[in-house]
């Protein structure tokens, strides 16, 4: 409490000074009044009596200057001193704190924009009451061909919930999707299934209304739906009274019990909430994810132990079925975060490496300066002052630097964040609403110009005040170089060393993504639209009514015009799906490979005319295929090549059916060439096509992708698209419709936001790299100016002075490119699961960004080596 | 020169405060010539060095200050003992007395060894 109010008092008394000032004097003086009057009261001489009361006194300066430190803060005020001054030196050379700013900023702002982003969607929690207590229960693949996202299997999900202790609640959710008719145009949602417990899990509750019922999960009670809040703005203008009313959802009705709050939208952004009944069915097996609250005082690592123990008392699976899987206890965010990680802390570390080629930079600024302050400090420290508070002199000029840096970085990032979502795919970047320039971030962003500030003026204020004083007065004028030199050197070439790094990272996503990019995916989707559908089973319950649907959606389609050809398929190439089976071979002698399965699209006739996939033999799928005429279907040539090898398969009959009736057999009446089905990264799947006309499961029928090629723009025929289908079902909303080659791209987002980023950070750097090998040789040209007058009074051409820079650059930069190299091959490895066909050594790459980086370097040379080849012998001999 | 002690910071500020106690209110030259006396001349405090040490006190709100007139007609500054400055030299004294008994105990049997 003194303390403290000590402290108050001292603050206070760095104002009104010279009031202050003015009562001391008098206390001193009619102290020394009083003293020199007792002294003559003994009878000393006056002069002897005033002498021995100021040297009783020990000096009023002293006593004056002791004094003041005590009644203000020394600290406090050195600091505003300090900060004066630097704000004066900064002032007087407005070109060097443009530069340094200006460099720091990009660093800074980099940071910042990265860490907005890493902070909003890593950090921040889930929007949830005690977030830190939700967990994912999982028991998934890890590894193999199958890995999948946390959940859990709908028996192990009972069977679970049935034996934990630790947990307060568990539900198991899902997304899909949903046509709502019914409440303006038919519109497709975001919908989530989830367990009448979900909404307790997760603590938050229907701001309107109620939440789901424990026996809600039950057929015949389930018609129930919760809103979100936007959908319920959107759609139904806000108004409570919508509560009890009835909603369609894929046809079926659903009586609207609640309302989310505003901003709910877990999981998935969905849009509306139906009850789950997870109940098990011996044919289908469904895994979900599954979320519980754990209760209080339960570790993470106490859950993740019964989880591990029940798995192997209760998860009573086929041996081999077990193999590969893993129990894992993890936190909810891991469910959106999971997928982004991995590239955020590439890029974060990207923009790392920029901020310390900046701080190189910057540091090599200071140190150029520094040498031009020698007399400066020299003098300062002649008039009294130590080292240490010189140092804390130069250092406070660096943080101040670095803090103007910080907050143009922060506006620099305040317009650089959004750029960066706009760059990113969209949808891939998980709770993109959670990004935004908060208080951590503006801490964050302190926090780092601070150790910036002190990172680059270390090295450059121990450097400055290093001399001794008699040692660089007597060099006064002149200035000190070797030293500085070294140090120098060693900065540039740390960052040649780091932008070598990043440009290597950059210039294997850009091989990889332009190696993706080339890949043939079997068709050609140039003036390709597509228009995919969903029909809900409880409109069109009947395949022949789905099919009379596709029909005359086909007949319309073919009819616009520009319409080249229009064909559909159940799953579309580059869609994420597929549908992949076994079959039998009509044949004994030649039995199907063990462990090969094909893809099973259902076409219309003109499908591959419309979709450009190139037919080798036999004849397309025609109107008359259809359920009364013979079975047919197409083969890829990957499937004919694989069972009848020099053979012609057309006129080979398969079946689809593990026991095959004989009117179960199909004939191979053509075939195509292999498309990429999974993604251009994928290999190309072998497939088997059946007419749609010929096939009775609904779950075949009822997802269709129309499309359409077209003689120009496949875009303009998109309104044309649109009104075939309201004039079909005028209630069947589009699920999408997108040129097929936008849809490709779609595919390639990713890797080309993770390329561009990166090469947008390697550029960066290697500008921010040239700039400082540039500082480097115009200060060192600079410097030798007398000594290159020398040499061209006895005899060095202009060319010999040009080699000598340009030697010194290429010495420096393959210095740095070999020390960037071995760093990069331990680095780039991060990069390998982004890489598609790109080893992350790959030795064109690196010798090619080597190559730019030495391009940059000589650019950068180019000025001081034309200025070192100008110099005049005689203008220099007379310089000093 | 006389050998004399030098002062340090806390125990000046002890006897800042014990000197109060005994005199009232006093002035910076009052309080400084008065120590000198007590310790009977044993200690030598460079004068100055008393102003910071007062202002110190006042800071910790152990003492207070105003303006007055000396016995001689002359302005002065003169420093009085607060409350909280009462408190302070009892809790102060007691602690330099149990101090200086420890120390003693330690100090004496060792003169006895020697």
């Amino acid at each position: 409490m003194r303390g403290l109010r000590a402290w108050f008092l001292r603050l206070v008394g760095l104002f009104n000074k010279e009031r202050r000032d003015r009562e001391l004097a008098q206390e001193i003086e009619s102290h020394l009044q009083m003293h020199i009057e007792d002294n003559l009261r003994t009878g000393m001489p006056p002069a002897e009596a005033r002498r021995e009361a100021l040297i009783k006194l020990g000096g009023i300066e002293q006593t004056k200057e002791s004094y003041r430190d005590r009644r203000g803060l020394p600290v406090l005020e050195h600091l505003i001193q300090d900060l004066r001054y630097a704000l004066r030196m900064l002032r007087k050379n407005p070109g060097f704190t443009a530069v340094a700013v200006g460099t720091l900023a990009l660093g800074i702002g980099a940071n910042t924009a990265v860490f907005t982003v890493v902070n909003g969607v890593l950090l921040r929690p889930m929007p949830f009451p005690q977030p830190d207590r939700l967990f994912l229960v999982s028991f998934t693949p890890q590894h193999g061909p199958f890995e999948t996202n946390p959940s859990l299997a709908d028996s192990h999900y009972l069977e679970f919930r049935r034996a934990d202790g630790l947990f307060e609640r568990l539900a198991s959710f899902t997304g899909s999707g949903a046509n709502l008719t019914g409440a303006g145009d038919p519109v497709r949602i975001r919908t989530a299934n989830v367990t009448p417990d979900f909404f307790p899990v997760l603590r938050v509750n229907p701001a309107i209304g109620r939440g789901f019922l424990a026996e809600e999960d039950q057929p015949g009670r389930d018609h129930v739906v919760v809103l979100s809040d936007e959908l319920w703005r959107d759609r139904f203008g806000a108004d409570s009274r919508v509560l009890g009313k009835e909603i369609k959802l894929d046809g079926a009705g659903h009586s609207v019990i609640g309302i989310m709050p505003p901003g709910f939208g877990f999981p998935y952004d969905a849009q509306a909430w139906t009850p789950l009944a997870v109940r098990i069915d011996s044919h289908n097996s469904f895994s979900r994810p599954v979320v519980g609250r754990l209760k209080p005082g339960v570790s993470r690592q106490e859950a993740q132990e019964e989880l591990e123990t029940l798995a192997h008392q209760l998860f009573l699976t086929p041996a081999e079925d077990r193999n590969g899987l893993v129990a894992q206890i993890l936190p909810l965010k891991e469910l959106l975060v999971g997928n982004i990680r991995g590239s955020l802390v590439i890029f974060a570390g990207a923009v790392g490496f920029v901020l310390l080629i900046a701080c190189a930079n910057v540091a090599n600024l200071l140190l150029a300066r520094a040498s031009g302050r020698q007399l400066e400090m020299a003098v300062r420290a002649a008039l009294g002052a130590g080292r240490w508070r010189l140092i804390r002199q130069l250092l406070t000029e660096s943080a101040l630097v670095a803090l103007a840096g910080g907050a143009s970085g922060v506006l620099l990032a305040v317009w650089g964040v959004p750029a960066l979502i706009a760059l990113a795919p969209a949808g891939k970047i998980a709770r993109i609403e959670m990004i935004r320039i908060d208080g951590w971030v503006l801490a964050f962003t302190f926090g780092i110009s601070l150790i910036t500030g002190i990172v680059f003026g270390l090295a450059p204020a121990f450097q400055a005040t290093r001399s001794g004083l008699r040692e660089s007065l007597g060099q006064a004028g002149r200035t000190l170089t070797g030293r500085h030199e070294a140090l120098r050197c060693a900065l540039v070439l740390s960052e040649i060393a780091l932008a070598l790094v990043l440009l290597a990272g950059a210039g294997l996503m850009l091989k990889s993504f332009l190696r993706l990019r080339a890949v043939d995916p079997g068709f050609h989707p140039e003036n390709v639209m597509t228009m995919t559908i969903d029909l809900p089973d409880s409109v069109y319950n009947t395949p022949a009514q789905m099919r009379v649907f596709h029909e005359r959606t086909l007949s319309r389609l073919s009819g616009l015009p520009g319409v080249i050809a229009a064909g559909a398929v159940n799953w579309r190439p580059l869609g994420g799906a597929l549908i992949v089976g076994t079959f039998r071979i009509h044949e004994d002698g030649n039995p199907r490979p063990p462990g090969f399965m094909v893809d099973k699209p259902c076409v219309s006739p003109g499908y591959f005319r419309a979709f450009g996939i190139r037919f080798l033999r036999g004849r397309d799928f025609s109107e008359r295929d259809n359920a009364t005429a013979p079975r047919v279907v197409i083969v890829t040539q990957s499937v004919a090549e694989r069972l009848w090898p020099g053979t012609d398969p057309i006129g080979k009959q398969i079946s689809m059916e593990d026991h095959p009736k004989p009117g179960d057999w199909l004939t191979i009446i053509g075939v195509v060439d292999d498309i990429k089905q999974q993604g251009l990264a994928k290999k190309s799947d072998p497939a088997i096509y059946r007419p749609y006309l010929q096939v009775s499961q609904p779950f075949f029928l009822s997802h269709m992708t129309f499309a359409v090629r077209t003689a120009s723009d496949p875009l303009s025929v998109a309104p044309a698209m649109r009104g075939v289908l309201r004039e079909v079902d005028k209630d069947q909303p589009l699920q999408s419709i997108d040129s097929m080659q936008d849809l490709i791209a779609a595919t390639t987002a990713e890797p080309r936001f993770q390329t561009r980023l990166l090469g947008v950070f390697a550029i960066l750097a290697v500008a921010l790299a040239a700039v400082g090998i540039y500082g480097v040789l115009a200060y060192s040209v600079a410097q030798r100016t007398h000594e290159i007058g020398i040499r061209m009074a006895l005899g060095a051409q202009a060319a010999d002075v040009l080699w000598m820079v340009f030697g010194r650059t290429l010495a420096l930069v393959c210095a740095g490119i070999a020390i960037g190299a071995a760093g990069a091959l331990g680095l780039t490895r991060v990069l390998s699961k982004f890489l598609f066909e790109v080893k992350p050594s790959d030795p064109a790459t690196f010798a090619a960004v080597a190559l730019l980086l030495v391009f940059a370097a000589l650019a950068a040379g180019l000025i001081p080596a034309r200025r070192a080849a100008q110099v005049d012998p005689m203008v220099a001999l007379r310089y000093e | 020169m006389e050998e004399k002690a030098d002062v340090w910071q806390g125990t000046l500020a002890l006897m800042v405060l014990k000197t109060l106690e005994t005199m009232g209110p006093l002035h910076g030259y009052g309080i400084a010539r008065r120590i000198e006396q007590t310790s009977g001349d044993l200690l030598s405090i460079n004068y100055g060095t008393l102003y910071p040490a007062l202002l110190k006190l006042e800071q910790e709100g152990y003492i207070a200050s105003e303006w007055g007139t000396s016995d001689n007609n002359r302005k002065a500054k003169y420093y009085r003992l607060t409350r909280a400055g009462r408190k302070q030299v009892e809790k102060e004294a007691r602690e330099w007395e149990q101090t200086t008994a420890i120390l003693a105990r330690f100090l004496s049997p060792k003169e006895e060894s020697s």
